[in-house]
């Protein structure tokens, strides 16, 4: 692989992604990471899971965050939905400190979170009903935002009688009818298949753009990042630090025709080389040896 | 060509593969066995003479000299015991032959009277034969002019018992009897009656099964008359007793949930209040609830007040610690979705909690219901004894063990009707849950069927849209 690609080609932008960036980053941010720090007392003493990030997001902004199993990601995403408190440092949304969940962020989890006793269209309207709004228009509301995940013939169904697919769908919408100021998604597409995943990558890449949502989204697949987001934070494991934001150069709109475009290649080789620095060399020189599984006829 | 197929598919079905599902003939096949089979074995020990049946049954008794247990037609005792006692009665018979042959009626006999009132007894020996046979009333079996005359007749040939038949060594017995009595008066007459000693019956018995296994018929036909006996002044109808426990059980119960349910569910949701309350209920509830009864008779005196607080605290403390932990399993990140949505603490709770955990509190609730009816007999047995339990003591100590078996079946019924009714009925309660998607037992289907056909009939006027309730699998 390192003798067909440039190490260093990921950071030739086209002029219209440079210049896609520079609108990017004159937009207002919507969150703020100031120098967060995380640890967690366990028995054997205390384990650092988040060193010192700082990060912002941009208004409209899709950013994927990625690193190795344990670094730290689904412990980044939850005190960003004040799900768990931070150590040191800070959270700010629109310029303000955040403290405690809201329906500010939203928030699509990896395990399925649709509330069983409720419908579809009664999920989605879970939300506005904590507000306490009620009547038809909520209902309505709701119907539109089931249409836009395309589950309106569903509508009335249990949880238990939708796939796993449909059920983030629904996770989604429900997220979304609180109209939060950022979608936090925490590997949402991890228990899919490869099949199912890619329908949905599109679908969330349409939803994002027709939208003019800000997302940030957490995965470890090196495609599902270099396909959706404009930029990738890295983090590095033991202790989840940043490692580097990359700008990920691909054009848009993205299709996964571009998968095999020489800046998607460049993108994921980079991230592979930042999450596994090692592995190539590693894999190379593990021994193993000959051995007859087959029978006796093989030569 | 094609049922040729099919048969075919099902011969090869294993009976046995480690949790695969049976098909739902060989399901309903075994769930109706599982009750017949108890049923056959039952009716097997209790018909089939040579399976089990350990005692005699006596169908002929015998006074026997010195000896105060007496034994009487219809008595049971062990096989073993039987020959034993049949000897003493030969060997007893053996002393008097002698002096019953030569007897001559013109002798007088001192002590006459003593020995005449041992032979009528003897006589009456032969009263339960016969009444099975029909030649004797219940009503005559003191009338000694009708049994004297059916001596005559047996000893005469002029009549032969069949029900029992009469031993062969008995048969003589009657003979030799006769032959002295007869020698005196043809009919009875209390005045010429015999004073020597007669010879007594050699009992006769059948195999039989101890009394506390009646057989089936014996427990169905005395059930019947048991629960169709009006009630008397004293004596409340079975009807009026089975209500009785019930209220019992489900009044203790139904407080116990009314208390225990909100307490299990804080517990479950705020650690706050599991770690103030578990701990002690924790040691509560290993204390067992019949060691209060006389606190409880203290406390709530007579009548059904302290039945129904024996089952309560019999219940509710299982119940709290069960509550909570059902509440405590209510996935997490449930809770957390919801916090993201924007819910408070307090609509955390009547909004995810309750509705989350309805099903599995359900559950529960049918799980102790089953609980709180063991308490039933210690509860009844609580001061005044009452309801089915007074009736199973005494019937019991009369050793009535036919009157018994229907009232514990009976119980056992109503317990294992209303689980199943209740768990038929959480499909209807809860139709988000998957097991409401499988098949029911057949049992729950019958008990659906009822409330599926006004759901049907009223979903003709209502338009009904099936193809939401069906289950998806692929995208759409
Ligand atoms: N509640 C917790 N208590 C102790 N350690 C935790 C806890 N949650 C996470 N960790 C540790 O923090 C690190 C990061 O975890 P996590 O954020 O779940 O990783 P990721 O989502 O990137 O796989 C891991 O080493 C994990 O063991
Ligand atoms: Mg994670």
């Amino acid at each position: 692989m390192n003798t067909l690609v440039d190490p260093l080609s990921y950071r030739k932008q086209s002029d219209a992604v440079r210049s896609r960036f520079e609108a990017m980053k004159q937009r207002p941010v919507v969150l703020s990471v100031r120098n967060l720090h995380k640890t967690f007392p366990t028995p054997g003493g205390s384990v650092t899971a988040l060193k010192d990030v700082s990060f912002d997001v941009y208004r409209r902004e899709f950013m994927c965050v990625i690193g190795p199993s344990g670094c730290g990601k689904s412990t980044l995403i939850r005190i960003l939905a004040g799900l768990e408190d931070s150590s040191s440092g800070q959270v700010l949304l629109d310029g303000n400190p955040v403290s405690g969940p809201g329906p500010d962020r939203g928030m699509v989890f990896q395990s399925y979170t649709l509330f069983p006793w409720l419908t579809v269209k009664q999920n989605v309207m879970f939300g506005p009903r904590m507000a306490g709004q009620k009547g038809a228009a909520v209902e309505g509301e709701a119907r539109q935002w089931i249409d836009l995940v395309g589950l309106s013939r569903f509508e009335n169904s249990y949880p238990h009688q939708l796939s796993g697919g449909m059920k983030q769908r629904v996770a989604i919408a429900r997220a979304l009818a609180n109209r939060p100021r950022i979608l936090l998604m925490d590997e949402p597409f991890g228990a899919l298949d490869a099949q199912t995943r890619c329908q949905m990558q599109s679908y969330l890449l349409q939803i994002w753009k027709n939208l003019d949502i800000t997302i940030l989204f957490i995965t470890h697949d090196l495609d599902e990042a270099a396909y959706l987001s404009d930029r990738i934070l890295v983090l590095k494991a033991n202790p989840g630090e940043v490692d580097e934001i990359i700008e990920v150069p691909v054009p848009r709109p993205r299709t996964p025709a571009q998968f095999v475009s020489p800046e998607f290649i460049a993108t994921k080789y980079r991230i592979d080389h930042l999450i596994h620095p090692e592995t190539a060399a590693e894999t190379d020189s593990i021994p193993f040896p000959r051995m007859t599984v087959a029978g006796d006829d093989v030569e | 060509m094609k049922s040729d197929l099919i048969r075919e598919k099902r011969r090869r079905e294993p009976w046995f593969a480690a949790r695969r599902d049976l098909s739902p003939r060989r399901a309903s096949l075994l769930g109706l066995l599982s009750f017949a089979l108890p049923l056959l074995i039952w009716s097997a020990v209790s018909y089939l003479p040579f399976l089990w049946h350990p005692d005699m049954e006596l169908q002929i008794s015998a006074d026997r000299e010195n000896v105060t247990t007496v034994y009487v037609a219809g008595d049971r005792m062990s096989q073993d015991f039987f020959p034993e006692f049949q000897e003493s009665v030969r060997v007893q018979n053996k002393a008097l032959e002698a002096a019953l042959a030569s007897f001559d009626p013109a002798a007088e006999v001192p002590n006459g009277a003593a020995v005449r009132r041992a032979n009528k007894k003897i006589l009456r020996h032969l009263v339960p034969v016969l009444i099975s046979n029909g030649w004797l009333t219940e009503e005559q079996a003191k009338d000694d002019g009708a049994i004297y005359d059916a001596w005559g007749r047996i000893a005469k040939g002029e009549a032969e018992p069949v029900r029992p038949r009469l031993s062969d060594e008995n048969r003589a017995i009657v003979a030799k009897n006769w032959t002295a009595m007869s020698k005196l008066s043809a009919v009875y007459d209390s005045d010429r009656f015999i004073s020597v000693p007669l010879l007594s019956l050699v009992p006769q018995g059948r195999p039989a099964n101890p009394d506390y296994l009646p057989a089936p018929h014996e427990v169905v036909i005395t059930g019947i008359k048991d629960f169709t006996a009006p009630p008397e002044a004293e004596r409340p109808s079975m009807w009026q007793r089975v209500g009785h426990s019930i209220r019992i059980v489900f009044g203790g119960f139904l407080l116990a949930a009314l208390v225990g349910v909100p307490i299990g569910v804080l517990c479950g949701t705020y650690p706050v209040f599991s770690k103030l309350i578990e701990p002690f209920t924790d040691f509560f509830r290993y204390m067992p609830a019949p060691t209060f009864s006389t606190l409880l008779v203290a406390i709530f005196l007579a009548n059904d007040a302290p039945k129904v607080a024996l089952v309560f605290v019999g219940t509710i403390f299982q119940l709290i610690l069960v509550v909570s932990n059902t509440t405590r399993r209510l996935e997490m990140p449930l809770l957390e979705a919801a916090q993201t949505l924007g819910a408070k603490q307090r609509q955390l709770l009547t909004h995810v909690v309750i509705p989350g955990i309805l099903p599995n509190l359900y559950n529960d609730l049918r799980i102790l219901l089953g609980w709180a009816w063991t308490w039933l007999v210690i509860a009844e047995l609580v001061g005044v004894k009452s309801g089915l339990t007074e009736f199973i003591e005494t019937q019991g100590r009369w050793r009535n063990f036919d009157s018994v078996y229907p009232v514990i079946i009976l119980i056992g019924l109503v317990g294992f009707f209303t689980d199943q009714i209740l768990s038929a009925f959480s499909r209807i309660f809860f139709p988000w849950t998957t097991e409401a998607g499988g098949k029911p037992n057949p049992i729950v289907r019958a008990i659906l069927f009822i409330p599926r056909w006004f759901r049907d009939a009223a979903a003709e006027r209502i338009p009904y849209r099936p193809e939401t309730r069906t289950r998806q699998t692929g995208e759409a």
